[in-house]
């Protein structure tokens, strides 16, 4: 099984060129170090250059690569942006598919817990999570990628929750699902291998954007004391601070936006290799 | 149908009232307050601040606090704005309008272009046409809305002029061109780009989100028979598939309604729009409680009923889903 | 089910541009005037007699009422309506009379002996902007006011309590007795009148409708106040000084985003832009034959705070020394690792002054050295000496340094708060300054409201948990006040003494001294002498190390004329003098 899937995903052409694309990606950051450049060491006098020999994409305020800085960026960034959307979508997943499964008072009480979650205003969540975790004094606890990751994941898998209790309360109407249900399928398996399948495509939708929003999150995070702290790049810092030099050198902003598009795109590319793999029915001849 | 929405109202209520609990001891319970900021100035008085701050009850205990809150907020008095000493009520009522026109405009261009680019992209997938639209919405989805905003206004503002007059197409501040209030066309020249930069991302969202489950009704075995049957491919496309694929839209829609009333900060910000997302902002960076929690509940209140809708028009749209 | 579709689309539609279409105008004004019907670009060369300046400012004032300021953004817009006093200060910082006929001096015996009279003369024939008369008994009714305890003003009220009683012999003439001498007392009635017949019950002020629509002795009138928009203000035909103001009105406009107030800038749709994000090169190129940017001296000046006591041992007194920056070599070295000259010149563009001490402004200004300029020689020499090694990592470890354990890394966490730029700049730099001489800083940003939040709100320099705090502080004319609670070791602050401002824990007898001798002297130059006693002990002592005085900054076309900047103004003082050239 796992095999055809497999086959059926790399006929995707596109499918397997984003994962290239993807896996460059996180090569090159991973070998950041390789740049003849710090992402921090500065040189005020020589602020604002624009793309050179010398620096491909230009210095920042403070006289840095930031080449340098795009690549060491994409450590933080690709890890929060690809752990935070699967996890977010896993539990949206979860929580949605149980409640538009089974519905009745499982429906009710997860629901009812989701719309706390839509109602609560996030900049408040943070703040006090911020001033808590700040009172723990457990040095890990602070500037964690994890703790990032799930922060970002505990305030948006409400989304995906909702629409997939949506597709859930229409799909298990189905002749094929009230078809398994007389032959006997157990509602896990009812749910994994029948329904779950069909929503795949709405479902990597929206985990492409959420990933592109947890990337730029990201760089809000730190603002209210958790997340990166400067001088350490991310896509979205540098996205951030180039806002105020709209005006002085408005490419600085140009090649984290580069980056999150290029992201963003390949792991759309995939997702529709991924629903071609488990969808039995695509016909390949359309493309 | 009637009973299930009987019940799912009658619910809110107790939801509401452990919500509004809930968010006055989370707003309550971050550090600093509505003098934080007086604390800076140096003006200001340790004395005085604490004077005003015994003057506001500040220093009740919390329940008491919250007793005082939901009471007045019962009655419809969402209380007095510490920073601006107004009432909410008034502070409130005069965005509402500024950020319906701003939110709901954006709405009304998002549904009008998303929707059939998503259908155009689901029926000839892997075309030209698809690939163009899937790169435009990507872009997007890739960019913050705040740069979004600030590229708008380079362009348009500072780049690009009427050459004869040097006057800029669009303008930037602002809802109105001064002693132009209340002029809907001129209002309407000033909702251009703060529209654009809002409906962009939206636009991206719901395309894609259409073309993604256009494509997966289309594989789906009535569809398939109703192709065997000899039905038209245009008459599958648009009946059966179209009908289908828009229910889980429904979600999508519930979800963004209650911008309408909570605004959108950044393009408020950006476009010096006076809605409801700059108030809020500005309240709770101030920690104007009152002003604060008067939003967020009415925002509450809308998440809530708009997802009752959503609730509603499935078991309306499709007669399939049943309510237990 | 087709129909269903459409009718739900109708009716989303028909919602959706009722709710737009018929949007009431927000806009309406208490006292239309129906002259600003003049977009601002042909405003500013029509007009026959003045036009009309648009002002920009990033946030929305609360109150037109100064006294209930608690942020700098309400005088900047007050100032032009409700600000007009007995007396103003100048650009120079000296008092000058405005609606009183001449300053009450001990020699125009204005200013009894005894330092416990004061009698105020009005000039004659002054007007409200409402047109009735200025009497004496509204100075007795500003008294009233801002001595009543429960009127809820928060700015400005400091020696009202002291004025026993007013006495007013006639409409002009208004005699204060006051319980002791008040050094402060030209300064209390600097910044505006409060009308009786206009206002309302002293004990009521925060609710007056005067706070949003002042009857004032201002230049300009409020005529329009659009909620988050922008605020307009008319000529007021009654200001004191003849054929003053020239401007017809002036608007102040509330645009929160920094590039699209310099945008309208650019495109002459604004006049006057407070604090421009960009540094003056930048914006003078950009802006160049439209604008130009300003700067003068400002009240903000930035230092690195050192905490000499334990972190996160649970106590806040000053009785455990910090383990690393306890020992003053450790400080004295990090002082002497910063680069000034690079900070304030490449980093910061030029943008902001130097400064070595607290007292880096004012007539209390002290011009003292540094007592160690950047030298990283001399760093690495005060770290070895303090037994501190230099580890593997580039990183120093302690091995017999004087309170450190042997093995401590030398890392310290540097603190600020988030959003504001030039701060984070200053950091970046920092770390590696120190990063240099073996000294590992770590950036710690938090959000405004904990950084300056209160010892409830567990702030980390309130409790005393932190080990390096960079922010800009800064004090008016009246300095005491301030500095008391910062550098008195009675203010360090505890669970016993939550508001305490001394958040170094910096314990120094010599400056207690100077402290209380500069509160109770009537002698300007001995109080000077006193606070440039705190300075030197501050650049000796180092609890903390200056590193620049940030200019206030302006953009002003270049079209306007007759403006001065003040450091002790708004960006509104003196705009009855402007006019377009």
């Amino acid at each position: 099984m796992a095999r055809v899937i497999l086959r059926r995903f790399f006929k995707h052409k596109l499918a397997g060129i984003a994962i290239a694309v993807l896996a460059l990606l996180i090569l090159a950051s991973a070998f950041a170090f390789t740049t003849p450049y710090s992402p921090t060491n500065q040189e005020p006098t020589n602020s604002f250059q624009k793309s050179n020999a010398d620096h491909w994409f230009g210095t920042d305020e403070l006289g840095r690569d930031v080449f340098t800085r795009i690549l060491y960026g994409g450590r933080v960034s690709l890890t929060v942006g690809l752990f935070s959307t699967f996890l977010s979508i896993a539990l949206g997943v979860l929580v949605g598919a149980l409640s538009g499964y089974f519905g009745g008072w499982i429906d009710s009480v997860l629901m009812r817990i989701t719309d706390a979650f839509l109602t609560f205003p996030t900049i408040f969540v943070l703040i006090i999570l911020g001033a808590f975790l700040r009172e723990q004094q457990v040095p890990w606890l602070k500037n964690s990628v994890l703790i990032v990751i799930i922060i970002i994941a505990a305030l948006s898998w409400m989304w995906p929750a909702r629409l997939v209790r949506g597709l859930f309360l229409v799909l298990r109407e189905r002749e094929f699902v009230t078809a398994s249900r007389a032959l006997g399928g157990s509602s896990a398996r009812i749910i994994i291998q029948h329904i779950l399948p069909n929503c795949i495509g709405p479902i990597v939708v929206s985990g492409t954007l959420q990933m592109a929003s947890a990337i730029i999150t990201e760089s809000g995070l730190s603002y209210l004391g958790f997340g990166v702290q400067p001088p350490t790049p991310t896509w979205g810092s540098i996205l951030a601070t180039a806002q105020n030099q709209v005006f002085r050198a408005p490419w600085i902003a140009f090649y984290p936006g580069l980056m999150i598009f290029i992201t963003v795109m390949a792991i759309n590319y995939i997702g529709d290799g991924l629903r071609d793999a488990f969808d039995p029915y695509v016909v390949h001849a359309e493309k | 149908m009637t009973t299930y929405a009987i019940r799912r109202i009658l619910q809110t209520i107790p939801i509401l009232f452990i919500i509004s609990i809930l968010l006055f001891f989370l707003v309550r319970s971050a550090p600093g307050g509505p003098l934080t900021s007086a604390r800076r100035n140096p003006n200001v008085t340790k004395e005085q601040i604490e004077a005003i701050e015994e003057k506001l009850g500040l220093n009740d205990p919390l329940p008491v606090q919250y007793g005082r809150w939901i009471g007045d907020m019962l009655k419809g008095n969402l209380g007095q704005s510490i920073k601006f000493h107004r009432p909410v009520n008034d502070m409130i009522a005069e965005r509402i309008p500024n950020t319906l026109t701003l939110v709901g405009a954006s709405f009304l261009l998002t549904l009008i272009v998303a929707i059939p680019i998503g259908m155009l992209s689901a029926r000839k997938p892997y075309s030209v046409f698809d690939y163009a639209m899937t790169t435009v919405t990507f872009i997007g989805q890739s960019i913050p809305v705040y740069w979004l905003g600030l590229g708008l206004i380079v362009i348009f503002y500072v780049l690009l002029k009427n050459p004869v007059t040097d006057v800029p197409f669009f303008p930037v501040g602002g809802m109105n061109t001064r002693g132009k209030e209340g002029d809907p066309l001129d209002t309407l020249w000033h909702l251009v780009l703060p529209v654009t930069a809002l409906s962009l991302g939206w636009i991206a969202w719901y395309s894609r989100f259409l073309r993604s489950s256009m494509m997966d009704v289309l594989h789906e075995d009535y569809v398939r028979t109703a192709k065997a049957k000899g039905a038209s491919s245009n008459s599958v496309y648009y009946k059966h598939a179209l009908q289908n694929a828009i229910l889980p839209l429904v979600t999508l829609i519930a979800l963004d309604l209650p911008s309408l009333f909570a605004g959108a900060l950044f393009v408020e910000t950006i476009f010096s729009w006076p809605g409801m997302g700059r108030l809020f902002w500005d309240a709770a960076k101030g920690r104007d409680y009152p002003v604060l929690l008067g939003v967020v509940m009415i925002t509450a209140v809308l998440i809530i009923f708009c997802n009752i809708l959503a609730d509603l028009a499935y078991g309306w749209l499709d007669p399939r889903v049943k309510y237990e | 089910m087709k129909l269903k579709f459409l009718t739900l689309f109708v009716v989303l539609g028909l919602v959706l541009s009722a709710c737009g279409g018929g949007k009431a105008p927000a806009t309406e004004a208490p006292q239309s005037t129906g002259e600003a019907t003049v977009p601002a670009t042909e405003a500013a060369i029509s007009a026959g007699g003045g036009g009309t300046v648009t002002l920009i400012i990033p946030e929305e004032p609360t109150t037109l009422n100064y006294f209930m300021a608690d942020a700098a953004i309400v005088r900047q817009a007050a100032e032009a309506t409700a600000m007009t006093g007995l007396a103003t200060i100048n650009e120079n910082g000296e008092y000058v009379a405005t609606l009183a006929q001449e300053l009450p001096t001990l020699d125009n015996s204005g200013l009894s002996a005894d330092y416990l009279t004061v009698t105020w003369k009005l000039r004659e024939g002054l007007k409200w902007s409402d047109g009735e008369a200025i009497t004496s008994d509204d100075i007795k009714f500003t008294v009233e006011v801002l001595s009543n305890p429960d009127a809820g003003a928060l700015s400005g009220t400091s020696g009202f309590d002291l004025i026993t009683s007013v006495d007013t012999p006639d409409d002009l003439t208004a005699v204060l007795t006051y319980s002791e001498p008040y050094p402060g007392y030209l300064d209390q009635f600097a910044y505006g009148l409060f009308p009786r017949h206009a206002t309302g019950e002293p004990a009521d002020m925060t609710n007056w409708e005067w706070n949003r629509n002042p009857v004032g002795a201002g230049p300009f009138i409020v005529s329009n106040w659009a909620s988050g928009e922008s605020i307009t203000m008319t000529r007021n035909p009654n200001y004191y000084e003849e054929g003053k103001p020239y401007l017809d009105s002036i608007v102040f406009a509330i645009v929160p985003e920094p590039a699209a107030q310099t945008a309208m800038m650019l495109n002459g749709e604004a006049q006057f832009q407070l604090w421009p994000g960009e540094f003056k090169a930048d914006y003078d190129e950009l802006l160049k034959g439209k604008a130009t940017q300003h700067l003068i001296p400002g009240i903000w000046n930035m230092a690195i705070d050192f905490n000499l006591s334990a972190p996160f041992d649970g106590d806040a007194t000053a009785a455990t020394p910090h383990p690393i920056l306890g020992d003053i070599r450790v400080r004295q070295a990090i002082a002497s690792a910063i680069d000034y000259q690079t900070l304030q010149q490449d980093v910061l563009k030029g943008s902001v002054g130097d400064s070595t001490n607290p007292f880096a402004y004012g007539w209390y200004q002290c011009d003292l050295p540094r007592a160690l300029g950047f030298d990283v020689e001399k760093a690495n020499q005060l770290l070895d000496e303090a037994g501190w090694v230099m580890g593997d990592d580039g990183i120093r470890v302690a091995k017999d340094a004087m309170y450190a354990e042997d093995g401590t890394r030398l890392s310290l966490e540097l603190q600020g708060y988030t959003a504001f730029d030039p701060l984070q700049l200053t950091e970046e730099f920092i770390v590696e300054n120190l990063k240099a001489v073996g000294v590992e800083a770590r950036i710690q940003n938090y959000d405004f409201s904990i950084i300056f939040g209160t010892f409830e709100d567990n702030s980390p320099r309130a409790v005393g948990d932190y080990d390096m705090l960079i922010f800009d502080r800064g004090f008016t004319t009246e300095p005491q006040g301030y500095n008391f609670d910062a550098y008195h070791s009675s203010r360090i602050p505890t669970a016993e003494n939550p508001t305490g401002g001394n958040y170094f824990r910096w314990v120094n007898a010599d400056v207690d001294a100077a402290l209380e001798l500069a509160g109770s002297s009537f002698d300007q130059q001995t109080r000077k002498d006193a606070y440039c006693e705190i300075g030197q002990a501050v650049i000796d002592d180092m609890p903390q190390v200056y590193m620049y005085l940030f200019q206030d900054n302006y953009g002003v076309a270049d079209n306007l004329d007759g403006y001065i900047l003040s450091t002790w103004g708004s960006m509104s003082w003196g705009a009855q003098n402007w006019k377009y050239k």
